[in-house]
């Protein structure tokens, strides 16, 4: 696991040092010109060796330093912690909605395999993933905020402040996020269930009778949901990259709308922290996943 | 028609205004006081350290918490602010500011020459890194003979220097020794006091009642970040905002119709130009550029790229400003004459390619585009887009220089040394087109040595006459920039600063 | 039953002639309109809903969307293909060795895989576009690599599930050569989820090529494709959503086309469903 932490902090460091353009230029925007951009970047520490920031970031993150941000020229440490606890809502928000939807729309399309209820099924999931993120969102919006006034249109507003409120500035993009998510839990919800219904014990339970709700929930769905969950954990990845536009675009200032901004600024600080926070929560959990594998398929060992 | 109103009501208030910060007993006579103003903001908070803020996006914040010592009456005359009164010398070497009497900053604390001394030596400070420092660079000396007197002596003749001074915040007095928080706590001597600021989120401001200039009318403004449009105009629409800026271009017709919400737009503070490279050789011949030129429907271009929302324009001066070149009209379109323009020069049909790199950070840049390729290749020349984002095309075009054709605008850039010499003088500072006439080069250093006025303004009327006999740009016109607000905001009339890009919100008022 | 009753079922049937149809369209669309049907600008219909001039309604530059949509489809499904082939070509045989092997292989291949799987896709395009420079190949490269490791972790626990089946042991242990195992037995296998994958990563691939344009990469207007058409709507959506929903119904159908053709390959392939 430190293993993958060092490789990832390398990479982040490699790739935000290969990005063209350096953030004393985005400051300045059209004001800059040479002089000024040359005192600005001495001023920002931006002229030290490469080894040297390398070396001066990774220490100050091990102790608890972060930077401070080149941009809002505030430590980052705070910005993280509070836009790590918005993001987490809307990641743990828009999961449960996909699963709450994708699950059952997979159950269905495989009891009713081929047939016009299965078509049915993959339409309607595969709808989050035709359109762009920020279609849905928009939708949503016009929708929800502006016809029916049931949630508002943007910003974020902290849990611990008004817990209730906190929730309806993050449902929209919630919900948007969810149906991207659905598309692939659906059909993997349905590829699982086909697998298993097929199998022999289903054969078995359904000779001695049992009702066939039982059969495809007790027995079918209980069997699936392990792989299920695995792939909804393996979507981790994607998610946090949806999460980039989703919040920008609905200015919840979250842990994507953050990379985001210190990506389109060239702030290297920002960058790094934003960059290696989100790949190393992504990392943690697909390794949650692997270690969980074995007790969701207990066919297999971890060699 | 309510644009035509407004228009009188700004001039009509223009002259009050210039009255009213003459007279320091004038009390601010708020219809109705108080209030919690919810101002929808296109664009994201970042340094909140004025010296260190280069960004029209975060100056509107700060110019509303920050006062100068003078600043520009909605003609662009310079008058004074934090400054009482002001002479300049007959040699031009130096300037005398009185500052008024018992301004309080936000902490308390009295405003005196020490404190301006503090400020502007910080803006000259290389370590501050201050984006303004280029406008300090002919002050030799400051000195504070008494409290509330600056005097500030230069090396050399920098006639533009009054103007610099009230420009985009370089005046902007903070108080001595705050310079190490005001990136967490901005402290000012301007109409609003910083309360709290969540980054990305909103930034909240309070009124500050020890002001000058007689108290806000308003009790409290929060200034929320809504960067996507369409966003923006529902939460204006759903009242969750009171007001917003900008508006997209395509919706204000429609939110000019709507009876439930007050629209202002203005055509002065932003003018784009499209821009061809002296470094691409085919560029580096006259007829070229001018055929260039005669490609370009300026009208059409306005209506498809930004629904008409602007005004077509030769030059990219202020109108309202004394050295605007009202005789400069642009060339119409006439691809005959572009195509016979670019056989003279060599280029038969077909033999032109050229890139043009348009940044996705203006989209309305990559449907112009879009536009021009249509028409150049009636011309016989084929042009390519290439999307930049805005990290890439500051770093290709703006400081590489590395481009062929491409497009860009300009914010609230009034003050004439600035725009001209920085654009057009070949060790101007915006110069990224490679320009190098020496007749331009000539005019910009007479104009910065000319003390007066008059005879300045004429030399950048000459400057612009220059610049578009050889097309060492084509300016096709100055965006409309616009304002969406509820009914219930009252004073509209007086929240857009003379630059056009800034806001202030002293006389702003909620009808409730 | 016969392989081609099996695709006769309402799924088969509907996802067959989508696909066809898409590839159809593709590849004569090109042929039989002229291009510039695609790039011609009428001012004076900007934005307007389908019509009798305009079946599908135009765009904001006064564009037919109908012939844009049309001719959008070669560019959008060849980015789309290229780049889906590409993930493929490496993430096929890195997860095949790495499941199949497991022990330290596994271990140092998926830590490699992890540590890109963890970097969202839009960083790595961004880094790909800055270092290889921004055109049409590059696109396909960017879009390739960043769903490389998604595939590649996929494969590796399906093949992982597979080569710990007891008969594959039983096949090893009696002197079977690995390759021959690894294609003949595993790979057809993990098919099911390869195609079931593949399907949904082609309509991933359209909308990345859309999101990439915003960056500079992809199709660079104004020509059209797809994504691009999807791209230009953001800001018209509220006025005018068939912008948006012209090319999103395209793709939409395209995608679901795959997909039902997908499953019915799979039920076709995975000897396990034969009921």
């Amino acid at each position: 696991m430190a293993v993958t932490l060092f490789l990832i902090s390398i990479i982040t460091f490699t790739v935000t040092n290969i990005l063209p353009g350096d953030v004393a230029m985005m400051i300045m925007g059209t004001q800059s010109n040479p002089a000024a951009l040359a005192n600005l970047r001495e001023s920002l520490g931006l002229n030290d060796p490469l080894i040297y920031q390398y070396g001066r970031w990774i220490f100050g993150m091990l102790t608890g330093d972060w930077g401070n941000s080149l941009l809002f020229k505030q430590p980052i440490g705070p910005i993280l912690l509070q836009k790590m606890t918005a993001s987490a809502l809307i990641v743990l928000l828009s999961m449960t909605i996909a699963l709450t939807l994708a699950i059952p729309l997979g159950v269905w399309s495989a009891v009713y395999k081929n047939r016009w209820q299965d078509t049915a099924g993959s339409s309607v999931s595969i709808l989050g993933v035709s359109l762009p993120d920020f279609f849905w969102g928009i939708m949503l919006i016009l929708l929800f905020a502006r016809a029916l006034g049931w949630f508002p249109s943007s910003g974020f507003v902290h849990p611990n402040e008004d817990f209730l409120l906190a929730l309806k500035h993050a449902f929209l993009p919630s919900l948007a996020l969810g149906l991207g998510l659905m598309a692939h839990l659906t059909r993997m919800t349905r590829a699982t269930m086909t697998g298993i219904l097929s199998q022999e014990f289903i054969r078995v339970a359904r000779a001695k009778g049992l009702a066939e709700k039982t059969v495809i929930w007790q027995y079918g769905l209980a069997n699936a949901i392990g792989p299920v969950m695995t792939v909804a954990g393996l979507q981790m990845g994607y998610l946090f990259g949806s999460i980039i536009v989703m919040e920008s675009l609905f200015n919840y200032t979250g842990m994507g709308w953050l990379t985001y901004q210190a990506l389109l600024n060239r702030d290297m600080p920002l960058i790094q922290a934003t960059v290696f926070v989100i790949a190393a929560v992504v990392m943690l959990v697909n390794l949650l996943v692997d270690l969980l594998y074995p007790i969701f398929d207990p066919r297999i060992e971890l060699k | 028609m309510k644009s035509k109103i407004i228009h009188n009501a700004i001039s009509a208030l223009g002259a009050t205004v210039i009255l009213g910060l003459l007279s320091p007993a004038w009390a601010a006579s708020c219809p109705v006081k108080g209030g919690t103003l919810i101002w929808g903001h296109s664009e994201t908070t970042q340094n909140l350290y004025t010296h260190q803020t280069g960004t029209i996006s975060t100056m509107r914040i700060l110019q509303n918490i920050h006062d100068g010592l003078v600043t520009t009456d909605k003609n662009l005359n310079i008058i004074p602010e934090l400054a009482e009164s002001y002479v300049v010398s007959k040699d031009g070497m130096s300037y005398t500011f009185k500052l008024r009497d018992g301004v309080k900053f936000h902490d308390g604390s009295d405003m005196t020459s020490a404190d301006v001394k503090y400020s502007f030596e910080k803006v000259m400070d290389p370590d501050t890194g201050a984006v303004n420092k280029p406008v300090f660079n002919s002050v030799g000396s400051i000195e504070t003979p008494d409290n509330l007197t600056v005097i500030i002596k230069m090396d050399k003749i920098n006639a533009p220097f009054l103007g610099r001074l009230a420009a985009l915040g370089a005046g902007a007095i903070i108080p001595e020794g705050s310079a190490e928080t005001q990136g967490t706590m901005p402290v000012g001597a301007g109409p609003f006091k910083f309360v709290r600021r969540e980054i990305g989120n909103e930034v909240e401001l309070e009124r500050f009642d020890d002001y000058w200039n007689g108290p806000a009318c308003i009790e409290r403004l929060i200034a929320r970040e809504v960067t996507e449009p369409t966003v923006r105009l529902t939460g204006l629409r759903t009242g969750e905002m009171h007001l917003i800026n900008d508006i997209p271009a395509d919706r204000i017709d429609e939110i000019k119709a709507d009876k439930n919400l007050e629209v202002l737009s203005w055509s002065h503070g932003v003018f784009d130009f499209v821009n061809l490279n002296y470094k691409f050789e085919p560029f580096q011949d006259q007829r070229v550029r001018l055929a260039v030129d005669y490609i370009i429907d300026k009208e059409v271009l306005l209506q498809g790229a930004l629904w008409g929302q602007g005004k077509t324009a030769a030059s990219p001066g202020f109108a309202s400003s004394a050295s605007y070149n009202e005789d400069l009209t642009q060339r119409p379109q006439d691809i005959a004459k572009a195509k016979a323009l670019l056989k003279e020069a060599g280029y038969g049909p077909g033999d032109l390619k050229v890139v043009f790199k348009a940044t996705t950070n203006y989209p309305y840049h990559v449907e112009a585009a879009q536009i021009l390729v249509e028409w150049f290749r009636e011309a016989g020349v084929e042009l390519t887009i290439e999307q930049l984002t805005w990290a890439d095309w500051l770093g290709q075009v703006w400081v590489d220089k590395d481009f062929q054709m491409s497009m860009m605008n300009f914010n609230s850039i009034w003050e004439e040394d600035f725009l001209y010499y920085s654009l057009y003088n070949s060790t101007g500072g915006f110069n990224y087109r490679g320009i190098n006439d020496p007749v331009i080069d000539e005019l910009t250093e007479k104009a910065r040595v000319t003390i007066d006025d008059a005879a300045r303004a004429n030399i950048y009327k000459e400057v612009q006459q220059r610049v578009f006999d050889k097309v060492h740009d084509i300016v096709v016109w100055h965006r409309n920039s616009s304002f969406g607000a509820q009914k219930s905001v009252g004073g509209l009339d007086t929240l857009v600063n003379a630059d056009g890009a800034t806001y202030h919100f002293h006389k702003v008022w909620l009808k409730e | 039953m016969s392989i081609f009753k099996k695709f006769l079922n309402f799924k088969g049937i509907i996802g067959i002639t989508l696909v066809l149809c898409v590839i159809l369209i593709a590849v004569l669309a090109p042929l039989i309109i002229p291009p510039e049907f695609a790039t011609r600008m009428d001012m004076r219909a900007r934005l307007s809903p389908p019509n009798m001039a305009h079946w599908m309604g135009t765009d904001q530059l006064g564009r037919d969307l109908f012939y844009r949509v049309m001719l959008g489809a070669r560019t959008s499904i060849n980015i789309a293909t290229s780049a889906v082939l590409m993930s493929l070509v490496i993430g096929l045989p890195l997860g095949l060795i790495s499941g199949y092997f497991g022990g330290r292989t596994d271990n140092v291949l998926m830590r490699l895989v992890d540590t890109l799987l963890s970097f969202p896709a839009l960083l790595l395009a961004l880094t790909i576009s800055a270092v290889l420079g921004p055109n049409l190949q590059n696109t396909i490269i960017a879009i390739g690599i960043a769903f490389t490791p998604y595939l590649a972790r996929l494969i590796r626990g399906e093949a992982l599930r597979v080569a710990q089946m007891p008969y594959v042991e039983a096949a090893r242990s009696s002197g079977a050569t690995n390759s021959r195992l690894i294609i003949g037995h595993v790979l057809p296998n993990i098919m099911p989820v390869v195609i079931v994958q593949s399907t949904i990563s082609l309509a991933f691939a359209i909308l990345a090529e859309a999101g990439l344009s915003f960056l500079g990469l992809g199709t660079q207007p104004p020509e059209a494709s797809w994504g691009l058409m999807i791209q230009a709507s953001r800001d018209y959506l509220d006025r005018a959503p068939w912008t948006a929903l012209v090319p999103g119904t395209a793709v939409a159908l395209t995608v679901l086309g795959l997909n039902m053709f997908g499953d019915v390959l799979r039920d076709v392939l995975d000897p396990r469903s034969q009921s």
